[in-house]
């Protein structure tokens, strides 16, 4: 247990984090206040820190010991990207969380009241969130993994009900929330027949009980596909899939654009690796091995549905929020067909798709938050055109990342799209992959908007009013992701063999481990 | 000549008769990366001195220092050189793979291929770009503070981007220095952006040089297709094994080294796409010299060297690179006989000798090519610096017609004296390193077997003529006879003392510049006659040992030891002598009589030459001839009409197809249908929770129905 704690480090660093900041957040003085989001930066910081000594060879034993995981390195890449995507998130939120609230206090017309405040609450669940995604990773068993999933979402429901002074927002969270309990119920179910059928929950007995019935019987048995199918679509929610998708444009729009980045990246991913984590007890490895007939279908229909639908319904809206949104559900579609694609290249391709399209989704959000019209939040499409003029910084911001997120050459998007589209091929979805071309080609429609309208449209009488909000952060974060979106092709090499090391199985490290014995 | 010809059939059966040599990775060599990285540091700090609005000097002294250190770092490279090189990793960048086959992967890094080849060019790139930059520290002046750290930003990006060309280990980062060289040619040339002649020379040097961009595009991806690889190191092991795709050899084989001669013959300027270079002379004077003359231009020669196993495998392409070659020499030195701007004859003197270069080339001497790009790059930054000092000096006077007697000038004697050196090289006479670098190339065209290789060296001896007469035309006309001058059109209040015109003569950083790479000029000669420590059978010297370490072997007089060494009765002669030993006496002689010409026209009996211009000019039988040389053989006019205009009518056309039938009926009514389907699927889309909830089960359980109907019955011809 020792040796599991010893992989735990970078999570007890956030929940460490979580509670200094659940501290500092009551406090009287508006100066140790306002260090919340430099706590939260120095957390992720630290937990990133963490994870580079914690995931050393040395730490072999503590992987592939009683209890392992079916993939115990996948922290090693996912907690850098949590952290790195997560630091751009910090700085979104920096200075616009119960913003209403501390002005009021700073001009005097109410004094400070911990008990109103929810500033410090607000970094809390932030930080428990991100704790939950790199715990999904860490799952042995399965009610680790749905606690950890749950541990991301439920933080995320507060969030949204959080993020603004409005019945849009209150809305939105309430619907998220009954959803969600929905769909954690069933994959509940599923989780339930998963037991049910093996007769444990340890992700590894599991594995090898599953993998025994398969040599023995040449299936898995239809209880565990039915727990697998049931699982399998309940962590669809998660990732906004089809069916499990309705819920993202009404909670995207309701909530405020930072926390709609923070739904963009932090459940999505923690639904992927779920996905990635149930799928391999089927004992499908890189080496051989595959989906039951049924999984796959369904995994194949939920793919093509999910970019299809999303792209659709991203090319009606001329609301920017939902467009993205929808947009959003389509980027899922993209990272399940490096779902279908299996073990080693195909996971490893959805890593590197989940840092490309977080910081594009990212970036357009936080060009989002950093804009007003008036008192509002940009609606329509047609206020950002001619930002160029005003803001070119913005404008260029929301351009680059559009582009990273249709798959622009040679930006990150493009080449997290290629690494999904090569692992397709090599695994054989020929058609799947045609069909994610199409509608990538779809999704230019709506992605050229983005580049073009705010670099070449015309100011109207609307667009011209927008303005920008006080606070640097978002404009700081739009910045930064921008420049990683251009500059991290460059180091693609080694993001893509650290992802490749990640997705690595527990029984090839034993293996290797035995080997250097 | 035997020689030769075994190395073209044997190489054209896909094996080259040398096996290629196998780099070494060499991570400790890393510092190497000094000469990326600080061009790079220098063009981010120039970014700042822009933002900073600098007004001093600051921005030269960053560029030079980090030139220098360049400079310095490739000199130690090369004293570290061991043959046959090495390969410096610096970052991983590109490797995918789909499967374990030869053609499954594509790995691109950013790696450094260090060979001779290489360091032969980056050393004369360095250091003459932080000669240049120092005397652009000074031309620059008038722009101090306005245009200065912008200027020197594009000389930084230019450096970082050729360095990148030149050093990379595959071609793809070539590709990225390629296209990086082509945009600081695109940002140096329109640096006087308020001139409109500027923006439109700048204009027509990216879009021509985009022709050849496209040809280096395809080239890199047939390479990759065709042999798997577009490393360097990998590429040669392929070629020397020949276990390339057997399928595709039959056209791709060939057409590689056509594109790769289009995108050389794009960035260096050759017929048909020569015309961008005169016009790049819009730029200012260092960017001309440096960029424009002696460092980008050469990167054609520099691919095609690089690649020169790929050219053996198809020899009708080095035909091909010969006679363009030898022709784009030829007609650019008729053009330039007839101008009067000083420095447009200078670029197309440019051309001309980048046409001898290709000629090289082709005639299989590799060696004489890289001889002649690197005596070239010396004795052509002289003349346009010069050219430079006078311009900025007369306020823009360019027009040898108004510029007379600068050697009796006070202040300018430096000057008219390192022209002199530098039209000596460039006329090629006897015993100056033009004369050396030029022969080698003039003689191998007599040499080598091939499609009227010998009507080829005569039209090669007769534009060495052609180019004595015009560079010394310049030289008597602007720095011998008597002193007169007119100033030019860019005057500013300094030169104006109480209504006449005082030039300024040049001060010390341009008039050291111009010693010293004077002095390089000439010094370039002597690497003809170090010995060779490569291999015994070599002549050339030095540079032909930095030849014989690379990809360029195979075009070395003398490399096919025995069969060339003791040619004898198989070598072919001009006039019952050897054509190596010949052609110091008729190239020398040709000289001598082009340089006379030009003496007894342009300073002896200067009234006399416009009475024969005005003669010819009249008679009907010859007049059109000298018109058409000066009007550039009405070459931008043929390229307006069967060009330009047909595109322009073109881009109308489809214009109106895009506007009115593409986009009114095919994309709308295409986009009309997902509208439609999001339309009848909007309603699901009502906002209601409960709705919500029911189409996320009612879903769910559609399709755990449907999986459990197929697994019951075995459905899409599969069981659970």
């Amino acid at each position: 247990m020792t040796d599991r704690l010893w992989l735990l480090i970078p999570e007890l660093v956030l929940l460490a984090g979580a509670v200094s900041c659940a501290i500092l957040g009551v406090s009287r003085s508006v100066a140790i206040r306002r260090l919340l989001p430099a706590a939260t930066v120095v957390t992720l910081l630290v937990a990133l820190a963490a994870s580079v000594f914690v995931y050393v060879p040395g730490a072999v034993e503590a992987a592939t010991g009683p209890g392992a995981v079916p993939l115990p390195w996948l922290g090693r890449a996912v907690i850098p990207i949590t952290v790195v995507v997560g630091l751009v998130l910090v700085l979104v939120q920096a200075g616009f969380v119960d913003r209403v609230y501390e002005m009021a206090v700073a001009s005097g017309r109410t004094t400070f009241d911990p008990l109103r405040s929810a500033r410090g609450e607000y970094y809390v669940f932030f930080l428990l969130s991100m704790a939950g995604l790199m715990l999904t990773c860490a799952a042995p068993d399965l009610i680790w993994l749905f606690l950890a999933l749950e541990l991301t979402s439920l933080p995320t429901y507060v969030m949204v009900a959080m993020s603004r002074d409005d019945r849009r927002a209150q809305e939105a969270a309430m619907k998220y929330f009954y959803l969600g309990a929905m769909s954690a119920a069933m994959f509940l179910f599923g989780f339930a027949l998963l037991y049910g059928a093996t007769g444990t929950m340890v992700l590894g007995d599991m594995q090898a009980v599953l993998a025994g019935r398969m040599a023995d019987t040449g299936s898995i048995g239809s209880l565990a596909v039915i727990g697998l199918l049931l699982s399998v679509l309940g962590i669809g929610f998660k990732l906004a899939a089809v069916p499990m998708h309705l819920y993202a444009p009404d909670v995207y729009e309701g909530a405020a654009a930072q926390v709609t980045a923070f739904l963009g990246f932090v459940p999505k991913a923690s639904g992927a690796i779920a996905l990635m984590l149930i799928l391999s007890l089927t004992g499908w490895t890189e080496e051989g091995g595959s989906l039951p007939p049924a999984v796959l279908i369904t995994l194949w229909l939920m793919a093509v549905l999910t970019m299809t639908l999303g792209n659709i319904g991203a090319l009606l809206q001329s609301n920017v929020k939902r467009m993205l949104a929808y947009s959003s559900i389509s980027h899922s579609g993209y990272m399940l067909i490096g779902i279908i694609a299996g073990p080693g290249a195909g996971f490893a391709a959805v890593l590197v798709y989940l840092l490309a399209y977080g910081l594009g989704n990212t970036a357009t959000f936080a060009v989002l938050a950093s804009l007003r019209a008036g008192d509002h939040e940009v609606e329509s499409i047609d206020d950002l055109a001619g930002l160029r003029e005003k803001h070119p910084g913005l404008a260029w911001a929301m351009a680059i990342s559009a582009g990273s997120l249709l798959g622009f050459p040679p930006l990150m998007g493009f080449w997290g799209k290629l690494l999904l589209f090569i692992a397709g091929v090599a695994s054989g979805h020929l058609v799947l992959i045609v069909i994610a071309g199409i509608n990538s080609a779809i999704s230019a429609w709506y992605y050229l908007r983005l580049v073009a309208l705010p670099l070449t449209g015309t100011p109207s009488s609307t667009s011209g009013s927008i303005e920008r909000r006080p606070y640097e952060g978002p404009r700081m974060a739009a910045v930064a992701c921008t420049v990683l979106l251009i500059c991290l092709p460059l180091l693609l090499g080694s993001i893509m063999s650290q992802a490749s090391d990640a997705v690595v199985t527990v029984d090839e490290l034993r293996n290797s481990a035995g080997v250097d014995e | 000549m035997i020689g030769y010809a075994m190395a073209i059939t044997k190489a054209s059966a896909g094996v080259p008769a040398v096996p290629a040599a196998e780099a070494i990775m060499a991570p400790e060599l890393s510092w190497a990366g000094l000469i990326l990285l600080l061009p790079l540091l220098s063009l981010i700090l120039c970014g700042l001195c822009a933002a900073a609005k600098v007004t001093s000097k600051l921005p030269a002294v960053i560029t030079a220092t980090a030139l220098a250190g360049a400079f310095v770092t490739s000199v130690f490279l090369y004293l570290n050189y061991q043959p046959p090189g090495d390969v410096i990793p610096l970052l991983d960048w590109m490797n995918i793979s789909w499967g374990d086959g030869q053609f499954e992967s594509f790995s691109a890094n950013f790696a450094l291929y260090i060979d001779s080849l290489s360091l032969l060019w980056i050393m004369f790139v360095t250091g003459l770009g932080t000669l240049i930059t120092i005397y652009a520290s000074e031309y620059m002046e008038p722009d101090l503070g306005k245009g200065y750290s912008r200027f020197f930003a594009g000389v930084s990006v230019f450096l970082f981007a050729m360095a990148a060309l030149v050093l990379s280990d595959n071609l793809l980062m070539l590709y990225l220095g390629w296209e990086g060289v082509g945009f600081a040619s695109y940002w140096l040339i329109g640096y006087y952006y308020q001139r409109p002649a500027a923006v439109a020379a700048a204009k027509k040097a990216f879009i021509v040089n985009r022709i050849g961009d496209l040809g280096l595009a395809l080239a890199v991806y047939l390479i990759w297709t065709t042999f798997g690889t577009v490393q360097y190191d990998e590429l040669m092991t392929v070629l020397e094994d020949g276990d390339y795709r057997a399928a595709f050899e039959g056209w791709t084989v060939s057409a590689i080294p056509f594109l790769l001669m289009l995108a050389a013959f794009g960035k260096s300027a050759q017929l048909p796409l020569y015309v961008w270079l005169p016009d790049a002379m819009e730029g200012p004077t260092p960017v001309s010299a440096l960029i424009h003359a002696a460092t980008m231009v050469t990167a054609g020669i520099y691919l095609v060297a690089r690649t020169y196993p790929l050219f053996l495998l198809e020899p009708v392409s080095l035909h091909v690179v010969a006679w363009v070659g030898g022709l784009t020499a030829l007609l650019a030195a008729t053009i330039g006989m007839a101008q009067y701007d000083i420095k447009r004859i200078m670029a197309y003197s440019t051309v001309s000798q980048l046409g001898y270069m290709f000629l090289g080339l082709g005639v299989l001497t590799t060696y004489g090519a890289a001889y002649h790009v690197f005596t070239h790059a010396f004795f052509k930054a002289v003349l346009f610096l010069t050219c430079g000092a006078i311009m900025h000096g007369f306020a823009g006077q360019l027009d040898l017609r108004h510029l007379s007697g600068l050697r009796h000038m006070r202040g300018w004697r430096i000057t008219a004296w390192t022209m002199f050196i530098g039209c000596l090289c460039l006329a090629g006479f006897p015993f100056t390193s033009g004369y050396f670098s030029k022969d080698a190339i003039l003689a191998e065209a007599f040499v080598t077997q091939g499609p009227g290789f010998e009507i080829l060296g005569w039209i090669a001896i007769f534009t060495a003529g052609l180019t004595a007469y015009y560079t010394f035309r310049v030289w008597f006309r602007v720095c011998a006879g008597p002193v007169a001058y007119e100033p030019g059109d860019e005057l500013h209040g300094e030169d104006d003392h109480g209504g006449e015109f005082h030039p300024h003569a040049p001060r010390l950083a341009i008039n050291g510049v111009l010693v010293l790479i004077a002095l390089g000029a000439l010094v370039a000669a002597v690497p003809y006659f170090m010995s060779n420590t490569a291999d015994e059978h070599l002549a050339g010297g030095w540079v032909a040992d930095m030849v014989h370490d690379s990809t360029a072997r195979e075009g070395i007089p003398g490399f096919h030891g025995d069969a060339h060494a003791g040619h004898g009765d198989a070598h072919p002669t001009i006039f019952g002598a050897d054509p190596h030993v010949a052609m110091y006496w008729i190239s020398g002689t040709v000289g001598m009589i082009g340089l006379l010409f030009a003496a007894w026209l342009h300073l002896w009996r200067r009234s006399q030459a416009d009475a024969i211009k005005a003669w010819l000019l009249h008679r009907a039988w010859i007049g059109w001839l000298p018109r058409a040389m000066e009007r550039k053989w009405y070459v931008d006019e043929v390229y307006h009409a069967l060009i330009r205009a047909p595109l322009w009518i073109l881009g109308h056309i489809l214009y109106a197809f895009d506007r009115f039938i593409i986009d009114g009926l095919l994309v709308d009514s295409v986009a009309r249908i997902p509208r439609g389907v999001a339309r009848c699927l909007q309603p699901l889309q009502s906002g209601a929770v409960q709705a919500m909830a029911i189409v996320m089960v009612g879903g769910a359980a559609i399709i755990l129905l449907l999986m459990a109907l197929f697994m019951q019955f075995g459905w899409f011809g599969g069981q659970a």
